[in-house]
């Protein structure tokens, strides 16, 4: 089943010295548990193309439909309701709020989508478990490594059971070893159902990935499939 | 997590900035607080001192106000005459004046004199003993300034000089005995005021048999009330003004007007610190955090939730200012009254700032608003955010 599709879309970037096209007529569709990666170069359109494909930003041209709706028709608490409930999103940054403890970082998506609490711990411990952060549930961000935020974001990012989890560069600050474990993890998240779209640099990583797509000046200039 | 509990951690997480913001605002809040209770300060305490003397109406002779009109002859006759009304249950005679008490250290203090008739509605508060009688006694009252100052108390024998003309004509002393310590409305702090009987200040002045008086006080039957008592003197003594304890006071307002005016710009220019205090702090904080707004966004946060995290937070900062506002400006307030009423000839009982649980209502409204209007920059900031390119930015930064 078809959980994200992009037919034709461009974006266009209006800039002083002129409009830059940074996704040009791309079509891409994710279906039910596949594993994507978007490599190239910097500034060849990768993130763009997932902002795109997790409703975070519209294309300027060209239609993109999340689980057959097409997303340029529905208003931004639509949009919003589909990018809490049926998409995650990993950040290079971790973007984890240092005021609130990793369980509580969790918990987040959970409290905005109106889960009960009694639930909402359950389910918070059972992805801190699932990412092997039990212990360190009440720690803050500034209490933890590089590899526990990411594994802490991963864990927010899963919190509502999404269809579709993107992340953008999430080995992106990490030392390599770290880095292979988030990689590690983010690949055991697709065995268990989850489709994922990652934007990286690294060819090792994008290799777990089962369709590889390389991207230059906007668009998909090759595709690799490894399984 | 509520968008309150979320503001709260959010202002925890600076706790400086936050506590800056915090008292920033309860400075500006106590300011605010005070100008409030300054602009309707004044007339509030003359209202209140008017309604404690226990009589509602002033009758005088003459164009303008009571007591700032020509002398009443026959003061004790058409007292009478008024008391005789119906629809009036007393009227009091009352003449203002100077004079001297010899002190027990020698030499004279100068005092404040109010002389009046033996009534069932003394012109003065009584603290300690009675007020004079009506047996033809030489009698005075004293305020209790006099009556620690010498350690008088009833009983106690008074060498008293009237000043009956001006300048200080010489007239004999007369000895009046102290019957009672009582408060004397509108006297200046911390000055020195005598109460005795027409009668005597006339014996005083060198017993000419003058009965005159400055002015009535009247109390009117409860039964008519203020406006029939008042037609009621009106009708009996044509060529007399009558005054309630209202028009009073609404002469004062009209007199003040200016003070209001300033209090309204103070109030305006204090209203603008808040904002401006607020908006900064609230804007620099969601510009320090637009990399976790856009995540949030991204995550499936709804524009209003995020809005309203950041109203929130505005309400939790102006909030808690304005309550610590309160106290702070209370406490202001009863500095600020004490400095401007060390200003010569400001009676004792009067106050510039009164407490008012209207000033109290505006205060919070006022606020309210402020944390609103404060916050609309930043919420629109909020609003208006792009997801997509903020996060682009955040990562190229």
């Amino acid at each position: 089943m078809t959980v994200v599709e992009a037919r034709g879309v461009s974006r266009v970037f209006p800039m002083p010295a002129g409009p830059v096209v940074a996704v040009r007529d791309v079509s891409l569709r994710v279906d039910a548990g596949d594993y994507v990666a978007l490599c190239g170069p910097s500034g060849c359109g990768k993130s763009t193309l997932l902002h795109l494909l997790g409703c975070v930003d519209g294309p300027t041209s060209g239609t993109l439909f999340f689980e057959e709706h097409d997303v340029a028709t529905l208003g931004d608490r639509e949009r919003s309701g589909i990018r809490l409930r049926r998409i995650g999103f990993v950040f290079q940054r971790f973007f984890l709020l240092p005021m609130l403890s990793a369980a509580e970082n969790v918990a987040l998506p959970l409290a905005e989508a109106g889960v009960p609490k009694p639930e909402r711990d359950a389910r918070t411990s059972e992805l801190l478990r699932y990412v092997g952060l039990s212990a360190r549930a009440d720690h803050r961000p500034s209490q933890l490594s590089g590899g526990e935020m990411q594994r802490v974001a991963i864990a927010r990012a899963l919190a509502n059971r999404p269809r579709l989890l993107l992340a953008d560069e999430p080995t992106g600050e990490l030392d390599q070893a770290t880095g292979e474990q988030i990689a590690e993890l983010l690949g055991r998240v697709n065995a268990d159902g989850t489709a994922l779209v990652i934007v990286t640099h690294d060819p090792a990583f994008a290799r777990r990935a089962g369709r590889v797509l390389t991207m230059r000046d906007g668009t998909i200039a090759a595709e690799e499939r490894h399984r | 997590m509520s968008a309150f509990a979320f503001a709260w951690r959010s202002l925890r997480r600076q706790p400086a900035r936050a506590l800056l913001g915090v008292l920033g605002v309860a400075s500006v809040g106590a300011l605010l607080f005070d100008m409030l209770l300054l602009s309707n300060g004044l007339v509030l305490s003359m209202e209140q001192v008017l309604a404690g003397t226990g009589f509602d109406l002033r009758v005088g002779r003459g164009p303008g106000m009571p007591g700032s009109g020509w002398i009443i002859p026959d003061a004790t006759n058409r007292a009478g005459a008024l008391t005789a009304l119906p629809e009036v249950e007393e009227a009091v005679p009352i003449r203002f004046g100077d004079g001297a008490v010899a002190s027990g250290a020698g030499g004279d203090l100068a005092v404040r004199v109010v002389a009046t008739t033996p009534s069932r509605h003394p012109a003065w508060m009584l603290h300690a003993g009675r007020s004079i009688a009506s047996n033809g006694a030489a009698e005075i009252v004293i305020n209790p300034n006099l009556a620690r100052g010498e350690g008088w108390e009833p009983g106690d024998e008074v060498s008293f000089r009237a000043y009956c003309t001006s300048g200080n004509s010489v007239t004999p002393p007369v000895s009046l005995r102290v019957v009672g310590i009582a408060e004397f409305p509108f006297e200046d702090e911390g000055g020195l005021t005598v109460g005795t009987s027409l009668r005597d200040l006339d014996v005083a002045c060198g017993g000419n048999g003058e009965d005159i008086a400055d002015q009535f006080l009247v109390v009117s039957a409860a039964a008519a009330g203020t406006a029939a008592a008042r037609s009621a003197i009106e009708e009996a003594q044509p060529g007399f003004t009558v005054a309630a304890n209202e028009e009073i006071v609404g002469q004062l307002q009209g007199g003040l007007s200016y003070f209001r005016q300033i209090s309204l710009v103070l109030i305006t220019v204090t209203i603008g610190f808040a904002f401006l205090l607020v908006t900064v702090l609230l804007t620099v904080s969601v510009n320090q955090r637009t990399g976790e707004i856009a995540a949030l966004r991204a995550l499936g946060f709804s524009r209003r939730r995020v809005v309203a995290d950041v109203l929130s937070e505005s309400v939790l900062l102006v909030g808690t200012g304005c309550l610590l506002a309160l106290p702070l400006g209370l406490g202001l307030a009863r500095v600020l009254d004490r400095i401007l009423k060390s200003i010569p000839g400001i009676p004792e009982p009067i106050h510039f700032f009164v407490y008012q649980p209207r000033a109290v209502a505006i205060h919070f409204a006022l606020f309210a608003l402020t944390a609103v209007v404060a916050a609309a920059w930043p919420m629109l900031m909020v609003a208006r955010l792009p997801i997509a390119a903020t996060l682009r930015r955040e990562v190229v930064s």
